[in-house]
């Protein structure tokens, strides 16, 4: 198309408004033209030629729209440490206090979930091996879970393309990966058996559970999405599987503003994570 | 040694789920409360033990357990907890009513027909989760009768997202009775302005 | 008169045409404006911005201006005395000892005019209005 549609001014403000009410995500005067880009996009990928009628199907959220509009805004593929500085948090303060409320011997347990592919846990072992200290004297147990069990194979196979390993260093990728076809690496035997995948519905308080106790959740860019019942039971489900003083990480864009208040607000210098209280109630 | 290669077997929950909602540790209330959602006579059990409840989490669990029976009955819980004066349990309330849309239907023109200002401005949120035909159907009617300057407020808050060229009307006669108002006029010209063209 | 520099307001509503309401005002008035709309929002703001004071009101989801206060009020850090206007639908005298109670430093009831908002953020933050 040669020219936008014009969304008028409060249009604009409409879209906005109710992106950042739903997800948190703040769009602002910079990006009016990629917000009016990707409404006449989506009007016309729907067959919708008035702003009207389209907004009244965002705001119904029909066949996941507002993930649809807002895919055009974040980096949706999975890749080896994404997020770093999340890890970096992992590393430097997350894991230091929860070593303090482990009984000798205990494990340290992290848990991915959703964990598609593989990439964010075997990430999380690999930042780990990498980059903290007690990595020698902590037994580390790392679980990656996912409803989708077509990924999970994958996951289990642990073979990753170009673009997965992109910001991974030559170096690590020497160390950790072994290259099984043509431009395809396999992440090593150890570390391949260090990750336990499993299939877990966020939405089964069942499924949850029989998982166990972790002290770091790391659950992205998935939350964001559900309707309003559905995120406060995954909420409820994760805090569960929190232990007292656990933390959860969510996507960079998402905030426990929008999905539940169970969980207290930390800030480190790395990134904005939430904490299951110390005292109080465990399921 | 480091990255544990054997994981722990799956952890098997006692069978046997705590009984009482309000007795024992708040650990206890919460788990009792979480498996009363699933129980037949959950929303009797969960209602009985909200007025008692003092822990925030275990309120927040039964207000959760309640929105996911997403009953009348559940819902008929829950509604009267717009009432309170404890702003947080207000919330509580009004996040399980918006978590369970169709269940909260029935009560929503009822309570914007409340005679207390406060519970109708904080049920205008509850519109916003009506069929649009509905929602500006009760909003408009609601405009049209209100003398409350917070109450028009809240209305034209959702109309501003919700609002269709039908209520422009209604929204022209508001300003005009709160011409005095800045907020008023400010806001009703926002929403006019997103509604557009009849 | 000497221009504001650099103030932060945060406010904190779950309506949005107030938060642009007061914005808009303040923004006027020469101050910088940032905003959240519950809770746990504002908590997360404050704990990763420099505010001078925050404009909150207190029916919101998630987490209501009061909780908030008092999670506020609770910090280790120095954000812990952040300066708060509580602006409320709430007209009863229970409503503002609450609010004073749950760390308010001035409690104001809605609807409140862009000019007396401008002059007690101005107050507060020791600028003259």
């Amino acid at each position: 198309m040669s020219e936008l549609p014009a969304v008028s001014e409060e249009e604009f403000r409409k879209v906005c408004d109710f992106l950042y009410r739903r997800t948190g995500m703040l769009f602002t005067e910079v990006k009016r033209y990629y917000v009016q880009r990707r409404i006449a996009e989506r009007m016309a990928s729907l067959g919708i030629s008035v702003f009207a009628t389209y907004f009244a199907y965002l705001r119904g959220d029909a066949d996941g729209e507002i993930e649809k509009f807002v895919n055009a805004f974040t980096v949706n593929e999975t890749y080896f440490y994404r997020e770093e500085h999340q890890l970096r948090c992992l590393s430097s303060d997350l894991l230091n206090e929860r070593v303090r409320a482990k009984r000798p011997g205990e494990a340290l347990r992290i848990w991915s979930v959703p964990c598609s592919t593989g990439e964010e846990p075997y990430s999380i072992a690999l930042w780990l091996l990498e980059n903290w200290p007690a990595v020698d004297v902590q037994d580390i147990e790392i679980v990656g879970s996912d409803i989708d069990t077509e990924c999970l194979a994958a996951a289990r196979d642990g073979e990753f393309g170009q673009r997965a390993l992109m910001r991974l260093t030559p170096e690590l990728i020497a160390k950790y990966f072994v290259e099984s076809a043509h431009e395809r690496w396999r992440i090593v035997e150890d570390l391949r058996q260090s990750v336990q995948f499993t299939t877990a519905n966020l939405m089964d308080p069942a499924e949850t559970r029989r998982h166990g106790i972790f002290d770091v959740i790391f659950c992205r860019n998935v939350l964001i999405y559900f309707d309003d019942a559905s995120r406060r039971l995954a909420a409820e489900n994760l805090f569960e599987c929190l232990a007292p003083g656990g933390f959860i990480c969510l996507g960079h864009t998402e905030s426990m503003s929008r999905i539940s208040p169970l969980f207290e607000v930390r800030r480190f210098a790395d990134a904005i994570v939430y904490q299951r209280p110390k005292g109080g109630v465990r399921g | 040694m480091p990255l544990v290669r054997r994981p722990s077997p799956p952890f098997e929950p006692s069978a046997a789920a705590p009984v009482s909602l309000t007795e024992g540790t708040s650990d206890q209330r919460w788990a009792a409360v979480r498996a009363a959602a699933t129980r037949p006579d959950g929303v009797a059990l969960l209602a009985a033990a909200l007025p008692q409840e003092r822990d925030p989490r275990v309120l927040e669990a039964i207000f959760t357990a309640l929105a996911r029976v997403a009953t009348a009955e559940s819902a008929a819980a829950v509604a009267p907890f717009i009432r309170s004066d404890d702003a947080s349990l207000r919330a509580a309330a009004l996040d399980a009513l918006r978590a369970m849309p169709e269940a909260s239907r029935p009560h929503v023109s009822r309570l914007l027909a409340d005679p207390d200002p406060d519970v109708r401005l904080l049920s205008c949120e509850l519109a916003r989760g009506l069929p649009e035909g509905e929602a500006n159907r009760l909003l408009s009617a609601l405009i049209d009768g209100e003398a409350e300057k917070n109450v028009v407020a809240a209305a034209v808050e959702v109309l501003a997202e919700v609002g269709r060229p039908e209520v422009l009307a209604a929204l022209a006669r508001c300003a005009e009775r709160f011409a005095g108002d800045p907020f008023l006029a400010f806001s009703i010209k926002v929403a006019t302005d997103r509604i557009g063209e009849p | 008169m000497v221009e504001p520099a650099g103030k932060r307001i945060l406010v904190v509503d779950d309506a949005s045409l107030v938060r642009r309401f007061y914005r808009e005002a303040l923004e006027r008035a020469g101050f910088e404006v940032d905003e959240a709309l519950n809770g746990v929002e504002a908590v997360e703001k404050v704990l990763g911005g420099i505010y001078d004071l925050v404009v909150v009101d207190v029916n919101m989801p998630q987490m209501d201006g009061l909780t908030f206060l008092k999670v506020l009020r609770r910090q280790a850090t120095a954000v812990s005395s952040l300066p708060a206007l509580v602006i409320s639908t709430e007209a009863a005298a229970q409503d503002a000892a609450a609010a004073r109670a749950a760390g308010a430093n001035f409690y104001l009831v809605k609807p409140v005019s862009q000019e007396w908002l401008v002059e007690h953020v101005s107050i507060m933050c020791g600028r003259p209005a």
